[in-house]
């Protein structure tokens, strides 16, 4: 007998959680960001930006994250038709996040209680960040050409309670780090009137950044200078400039892996001869005679199989485990999904 | 006094391509069951009885082998099953068949192994039958295992996997392979090839045989 099956206590379901950088270079801060020449004349670059760890055409480039800018009135980039007022590119941004975040036609986008009109999301590649953001890895440093210096996280390690929308957990955009926030302006790292930042939904991988908050001139903001009107305005670039800047973006991911643990019992009396062509002759004696009395085998490989005898799976041991009428093993199998 | 052997192997395994095949079929057949334990790779012939160090260093060639890792392929893997036997047994069994399969474009053949030194009988027909597998199913227009009539026996002859060149299992005490009659798989060549592998279902005895299909028209 080749087969031998498995007790319902041998097959076990596990899931643990696995976090790591967020970004395809391995480090937890992304610090060099790069965008596509070619991009802001395709029909995409009227909605977002690809944004690249490196040169977009190199054999590695992959997509990091990308910018869009949403605007309620949709202002900001040209209307699709100029006789449709308010219909353009950052308008259908707008409704898009609207659906996805609040899902309610009706509601507008609120940052710490205060209501705005326009925002700047940053969407993390789904490749990137596998299953969901993990809250308080985000540090992102904006940093404008009169080298004033902005950098948010999210509140997450401030708040008790954790709001829900949508789009699942929410946690505000603040000014601090590591998501503590800094409490020079507010205690809990707002705008002084523009509410906070912006929103952090780890389940949907997508950073909401408040566009009036970015916007204000002074210590709280780094007047972004985001062009509302009717003609395109390029506004992901804007963004992406300070982002540039500042060459600094954490975050990390956090997956769960389930794996099925699959325990292998194997009695003393059990496999210990083997079919290999070199264990016997053509007429199928033992070629080995020592082994008549004391028949040994090398385990190398399990396989796993359903009931029609169809290989499943496969584990391979890395050295020959050696059995025979006195020893008997116990073999732990990981299988990941 | 010592530390006391921890003796718990722990391994990560890969799914085959027929495990990749059954998940995705998503019809329940994906569900591990059973085991078995192979020593693909091992070379017995490197079991030295005459080693100088004596008998607890006989194995020492094949217990320093750096083992490959596991390929998804599962008829390249597992191929050497360890089977459980009585202790003394001298002889252990084997499959006799067909040595190649050979048939024309459309030709079909039946295959009956049977198995040598198995339960005491020099020759016979094993109980719970045979397992055939066909390395590329897209060589047999029919591939089907007969003389066994339970219900995963049925349901392997009914199973087809269309596209590409994976593999098909049937049960049964004898197969029935009728060889493809498309011209579209040979190309510019004039013969296909593959290969057949049959285990006995209650020896776990295996052999592998190379089929091949001649292109007529």
């Amino acid at each position: 007998m080749s087969f031998k099956r498995f007790d319902a206590e041998d097959l076990v379901i596990a899931s643990e959680a696995v976090s790591a950088p967020v970004w395809s270079t391995g480090d937890p801060i992304l610090t060099t960001f790069f965008t596509s020449s070619t991009q802001p004349n395709l029909e995409s670059g009227k909605f977002y930006y690809d944004v690249y760890q490196t040169g977009s055409t190199l054999d590695n480039a992959a997509v990091q994250f990308s910018i869009a800018y949403g605007d309620l009135d949709g202002s900001g980039s040209a209307p699709y038709n100029s006789s449709v007022v308010g219909k353009s590119p950052s308008s259908t941004i707008y409704g898009q996040y609207r659906t996805l975040v609040l899902g309610d036609e009706e509601s507008s986008f609120s940052f710490g209680g205060v209501s705005q009109e326009y925002f700047y999301a940053i969407t993390i590649d789904r490749n990137q960040f596998k299953e969901s953001l993990l809250p308080a890895s985000f540090n992102l440093t904006l940093k404008n050409t009169s080298n004033r210096i902005l950098t948010l996280t999210d509140n997450s390690t401030a708040v008790t309670t954790v709001s829900y929308n949508d789009a699942g957990r929410v946690y505000q955009v603040v000014s601090g780090s590591n998501g503590v926030p800094y409490t020079g302006v507010n205690a809990n790292g707002y705008t002084a009137t523009s509410g906070s930042y912006g929103l952090f939904l780890p389940d949907i991988g997508t950073i909401i950044l408040n566009g009036a908050a970015l916007d204000i001139n002074g210590a709280q903001g780094i007047n972004l200078s985001t062009t509302r009107g009717t003609t395109a305005a390029a506004n992901p670039a804007k963004l992406y400039q300070v982002i540039n800047s500042g060459s600094s973006f954490q975050l990390n991911y956090k997956e769960t892996v389930t794996s099925q643990f699959v325990f292998a019992r194997i009695r003393n009396s059990e496999f210990n001869y083997s079919t290999n062509p070199s264990y016997i002759t053509g007429s199928g004696d033992l070629r080995i005679s020592s082994m008549l009395d004391t028949p040994q085998s090398y385990i190398t490989s399990v396989g796993m199989y359903n009931d029609n005898n169809e290989l499943l799976a496969v584990a391979k041991l890395s050295r020959p485990l050696l059995k025979d009428f006195t020893k008997e093993a116990l073999i732990r199998i990981k299988l990941d999904f | 006094m010592g530390y006391l052997n921890n003796s718990v192997v722990t391994v990560d395994a890969i799914l085959t391509k027929k495990g990749r095949e059954l998940l995705a079929r998503g019809d329940g057949s994906f569900r591990i069951t059973q085991f078995a334990l192979s020593d693909d790779e091992i070379d017995y012939t490197l079991y030295n009885t005459s080693h100088p160090s004596g008998s607890a260093y006989y194995g020492e060639a094949i217990e320093a082998m750096p083992l490959l890792e596991a390929f998804p392929d599962e008829t390249q893997i597992m191929k050497y099953k360890l089977t459980t036997l009585p202790r003394g047994t001298a002889r252990l069994p084997i499959l006799a068949t067909k040595s190649v399969v050979t048939l024309k474009q459309g030709q079909s053949e039946a295959i009956t192994p049977q198995t040598l030194n198995y339960l005491g009988n020099n020759q016979t027909f094993e109980t719970s039958g045979y397992t055939f597998t066909i390395a590329d199913a897209r060589v047999a227009s029919a591939f089907q295992g007969v003389g066994i009539n339970t219900e995963e026996a049925n349901r392997l002859n009914s199973t087809t996997t269309l596209g590409t060149n994976v593999s098909k299992t049937v049960i049964g005490t004898s197969l029935n392979i009728t060889a493809t009659s498309v011209n579209t798989l040979f190309g510019t060549n004039t013969q296909l090839q593959t290969t057949l592998t049959i285990i006995g279902r209650d020896s776990g005895a295996r052999v592998t045989i190379p089929v091949t299909i001649t292109k007529v028209n």
